[in-house]
């Protein structure tokens, strides 16, 4: 009966997670900002999405959380303090239509947890230092790259463009392609992150099909529920065509994808931002203001999930 | 391949084009009889039905326009500035066909000229002014000079305009004629200056596109 209600818990955990990750993902903004989908279709095609890639891709559950960052073993206590304390700083972020680093918000969790069991020492700095660089790096390059696609695309494509129609029949190509490489990034990060808010139920019995399909359904809620505001901020941070939106979000999928494949933590969400940033200049349009609350909130990213970790694990520790 | 609703709106705004270059020019031969004292009023009608009937286009257009889901909202919104802008160009030819059609009195042979030559470049820029439209779907180039010259020819019009006005200030026959007479040149202007309005616009817009 205990063990029943343990699971129980767990599961609900699982699905709150699940829900937090997906109230964060801003893949679908471009598409929203450039208009090629309104939010209705948008929020119907994420969901379709997110329960095929849970139950496609969900099934390699991820590694250990922060066993590489961590001078300690990972125990289940710890693991699950660091993913609830980044799931709830996803959720605030989220809340505030702010779309933050996961990865960000977990090494926060995961230094927060270390300092409390082990003191200082109890973190691998010197990985923290060189992924540091990273992120540094992340953001710089999302505009750099973003910039050049977009004078490229410019020049070579749009300059060439005369009248209505030429234009019509070219954004609608460039929607197209936009749309299938989000569609392809959704299905993807929708089988990535469900099978990191699975991960700590697998092997306690449970259908494994049937909690990632839950996880999916999770990940939609959030996304329908809290994810919108943050997918409606990122879109409207510059104005944007599907020809822009595929110059700033087309390339940093590919670099993207090109870390994860060279073991380079780069965020997804600090690249996407950046880039919008660089697409501006490169169109010189205009900038929402007050992005400064997102660097606020990225810089509070570190410190806030540190505390949260260390407020949960306590009480998580003697729960487990 | 286009789709059936763009090839609906394409059909749709040449009808339109059509249907508003009619009225411009029964408008046009109509006043050419009121300055020869030979208008037969109730032919003004014809111009007015033609505005009815471009607003019926119009309807009919704008609810093509905003049915295409694929449409791109930033064009669909542009095409539809552009056609209400061109409404109200037209919306200014029939006030002024019932202004003309309620003036009690002999034109002034002495302006008939000037006035005459107003009347030509009004339907000259309009018909520019629907050129300019249809370049617009398929040569912003060619769209963007022709701003210009219809932007010069209003000058020229502007320029009638206040020699007319001079003209018939110094009139003191009959200060009644002579204030209607001022504001049928006025409203005659009005359209060429709304017809500038509208070049201006869709100048502005080329320049907007990103293609220049």
């Amino acid at each position: 009966m205990f063990t029943s209600i343990i699971i129980i818990i767990f599961v609900l955990i699982s699905i709150f997670i699940a829900f937090a990750i997906g109230a964060n993902d801003e893949t679908f903004s471009t598409v929203h900002g450039s208009r090629t989908l309104m939010m209705r279709e948008i929020l119907i095609l994420t969901t379709i999405l997110a329960i095929l890639g849970a139950f496609f891709l969900g099934k390699g559950v991820s590694e250990t959380v922060g066993k590489d960052l961590l001078n300690i073993e990972v125990t289940d206590a710890i693991a699950l303090t660091i993913l609830i304390s980044t799931a709830i700083w996803l959720i605030i972020s989220s809340l505030l239509g702010i779309p933050i680093s996961t990865t960000h918000s977990t090494i926060g969790s995961i230094m927060g947890v270390g300092i409390l069991i082990a003191g200082f020492g109890g973190v691998n700095w010197l990985k923290i230092l060189e992924m540091s660089f990273w992120w540094l790096l992340s953001p710089i390059i999302g505009y750099i790259v973003s910039y050049l696609v977009y004078k490229l695309i410019h020049k070579t494509i749009i300059s060439k463009l005369n009248g209505f129609q030429d234009f019509e029949r070219t954004e609608r190509i460039f929607s197209y392609i936009l749309l299938g490489v989000i569609c392809l990034t959704a299905f993807s990060r929708a089988g990535n992150d469900c099978s990191n808010a699975v991960g700590i139920v697998v092997g306690v019995g449970i259908n494994l099909n049937f909690i990632l399909i839950i996880a999916g359904i999770s990940f939609a809620l959030g996304i329908i529920v809290l994810g919108r505001t943050v997918i409606k901020s990122v879109g409207k941070i510059t104005e944007l065509v599907p020809s822009s939106a595929f110059a700033s979000q087309v390339p940093t999928a590919i670099i993207l994808f090109a870390g994860t494949f060279l073991g380079i933590p780069l965020s997804g969400s600090h690249m996407l931002v950046a880039s919008l940033l660089g697409l501006a200049k490169a169109r010189r349009a205009p900038v929402k203001k007050g992005l400064w609350k997102v660097i606020l909130i990225w810089l509070l990213t570190f410190p806030v999930a540190a505390l949260l970790s260390l407020l949960l694990y306590v009480p998580i520790d003697i729960f487990i | 391949m286009k789709n059936k609703t763009s090839q609906d709106i394409n059909k749709l705004a040449k009808e339109y084009n059509n249907e508003l270059l009619k009225g411009i020019k029964l408008l046009h031969t109509l006043i050419h009889d009121f300055i020869n004292h030979k208008l037969d009023k109730s032919k003004l009608d014809g111009v007015i039905q033609a505005e009815k009937k471009c607003d019926r286009i119009k309807e009919q257009y704008i609810r093509v326009l905003f049915q295409d889901k694929r449409a791109l909202p930033f064009l669909v919104e542009d095409r539809y500035k552009i056609i209400t802008l061109v409404d109200e160009g037209l919306g200014r030819v029939e006030f002024f066909s019932r202004f003309l059609c309620v003036y009690p009195f002999e034109f002034y042979d002495e302006i008939s000229k000037e006035f005459s030559r107003i009347c030509e470049i009004c339907s000259e820029l309009m018909e520019e002014l629907i050129e300019t439209l249809e370049l617009m779907e398929t040569d912003f180039d060619a769209a963007y000079e022709k701003t210009f010259e219809i932007e010069a020819t209003r000058r020229e019009a502007r320029k009638i305009k206040f020699d007319l006005l001079e003209i018939l200030y110094k009139k003191t026959d009959n200060p009644i004629k002579v204030y209607l007479t001022s504001k049928l040149v006025t409203y005659l202007y009005d359209i060429i200056s709304h017809v500038e309005d509208i070049a201006d616009y869709l100048r502005g817009l080329i320049i907007k596109y990103p293609t220049r």
